[in-house]
């Protein structure tokens, strides 16, 4: 024991190999606790202290590190690299932070959104109209993922004849949001822009849909010069992108449903349009029939009409002549005298029974 | 060829509605009622052929964005 090599070092370089020995022992941990003493310095430099029942440990990041809003009692997940301060103080270095557990991702997603809210990204005025038959669009998403199948099936049933670029990306982890994002930038940037970028990813748990909250994601979204279109998870889930985005989708399906018309329904619309002519031109020929009809009946009982009125006219001098008709005096007693009215001449006489000849005897002027 | 071979889905689409659109007005003649609805029914079936005949084009870009390059 006595010959056991001892290890003689000056404090900078016992620090150093210790940060070595840890650096090596844990070049990438995850540990999960309970944050405490949070506190933001000089606007730059963030401090908090990670705790359990059992123990607590100091935490230090800068604030461009922290993606999600974070408070005092949160359940936190840290990405942190263990290191020695040349003060001799444990610290934890943390290159990532997320809400751990549903309360902490509720908290935190209710914090951001409050504060983005504030900043008016989520604003209605903000919100831009999709292209009513876009013809270049640009999708974010991962293609291994079930919500991009639906998607693109949607879509080339619904419509076709687009140019549809695709944004390989992961859509859950610490690495998404910053993947969306040189998405996101990387459609803004093209020469030819798409007329829209459509951001997709099917159902998760809240733990996976949480990059869709990440802050800098969500600014990106609201910040992109071209229209953006927002379909993650479920009907229920609703992310911080989809609340900055100018249309939201309900799911990835839903998203190709907004996006396009379905060519089913126009061609629909198109035989039904053709097939509503037919009656039309029926109707017009009915009234086209009707008219003439009408046009005839009336010609038919102008002459009818007339005709009758000069029957009339002609039964009236009828009853007239009828009238004038001698038999009728006879018939009322008189007589017809037919001769020289003079005394000693003979004369006929008719009466409605007979005819009588007769001599004037005498002749007495009235 | 119809000289509607050159117009867009959409443009056939606007000719279809402001040819339906005739039998409804005070344009309306008769004697031309059989030809527009010629024209109406052959446009219809030019759109349900384009429509059907589109397809979309789909590239996966081939930049990583794994990283910032």
């Amino acid at each position: 024991m006595e010959n056991e090599l001892k290890v003689q070092l000056s404090v900078s370089d016992f620090i150093a190999l210790t940060n070595q020995t840890l650096e090596y022992a844990y070049p990438s941990v995850e540990i999960e606790g309970e944050v405490a003493s949070f506190k933001v310095n000089q606007g730059k430099y963030v401090f908090f202290d990670l705790k359990d029942a059992g123990g607590s440990v100091g935490c230090f990041m800068t604030v461009w590190q922290l993606r999600v809003p974070i408070e005092d009692g949160m359940k936190v997940i840290v990405s942190a690299t263990p290191k020695l301060t040349q003060w001799g103080k444990f610290s934890l270095t943390v290159r990532a932070i997320r809400p751990s557990g549903a309360g902490a991702l509720k908290k935190s997603f209710e914090l951001l959104k409050a504060k983005l809210d504030n900043e008016g990204l989520f604003a209605p005025e903000r919100k831009r109209p999709l292209p009513t038959l876009p013809h270049h669009i640009g999708v974010i998403t991962s293609t291994q993922a079930a919500g991009y199948a639906d998607f693109v099936k949607i879509l080339d049933d619904r419509w076709g004849g687009m140019q549809v670029d695709v944004a390989h990306v992961q859509v859950q982890g610490a690495d998404a949001p910053d993947q969306m994002i040189r998405a996101l930038t990387y459609f803004n940037e093209r020469e030819e822009l798409p007329e829209v970028i459509v951001i997709i990813r099917g159902g998760g748990s809240a733990d996976d849909l949480a990059a869709f909250n990440d802050e800098l994601l969500v600014r990106a979204i609201a910040a992109s010069r071209v229209p953006t279109l927002v379909g993650v998870g479920h009907e229920i889930d609703t992310s911080l992108a989809d609340l900055a985005a100018d249309v939201r989708a309900a799911t990835p399906s839903n998203a190709a449903q907004l996006l396009v018309p379905d060519r089913q329904e126009i061609i629909r619309n198109a035989r039904q349009r053709v097939a509503s002519l037919l009656p039309k031109v029926g109707q017009a020929i009915e009234q086209q029939r009707t008219h003439i009809t009408n046009q005839l009946k009336y010609a038919l009982e102008t002459i009818t009409r007339e005709v009758d009125r000069r029957y009339e006219r002609l039964q009236a001098m009828r009853r007239v002549l009828a009238e004038l008709d001698p038999n009728k005096v006879l018939a009322r007693g008189y007589a017809l005298i037919r001769g020289v009215q003079k005394v000693g001449r003979v004369i006929d006489i008719e009466t409605k029974q007979a005819i009588l000849t007769a001599e004037v005897t005498n002749y007495v002027e009235k | 060829m119809s000289k509607n071979n050159t117009m867009s889905i959409q443009e056939k689409t606007e000719k279809l509605a402001a040819l339906t659109a005739w039998f409804d007005s005070d344009d309306f003649v008769l004697e031309q009622a059989l030809d527009k609805f010629k024209e109406a029914e052959m446009l219809a079936a030019e759109i349900e052929k384009d429509l059907n005949e589109l397809k979309n084009e789909i590239t996966v870009v081939k930049q990583s964005f794994a990283d910032g390059e």
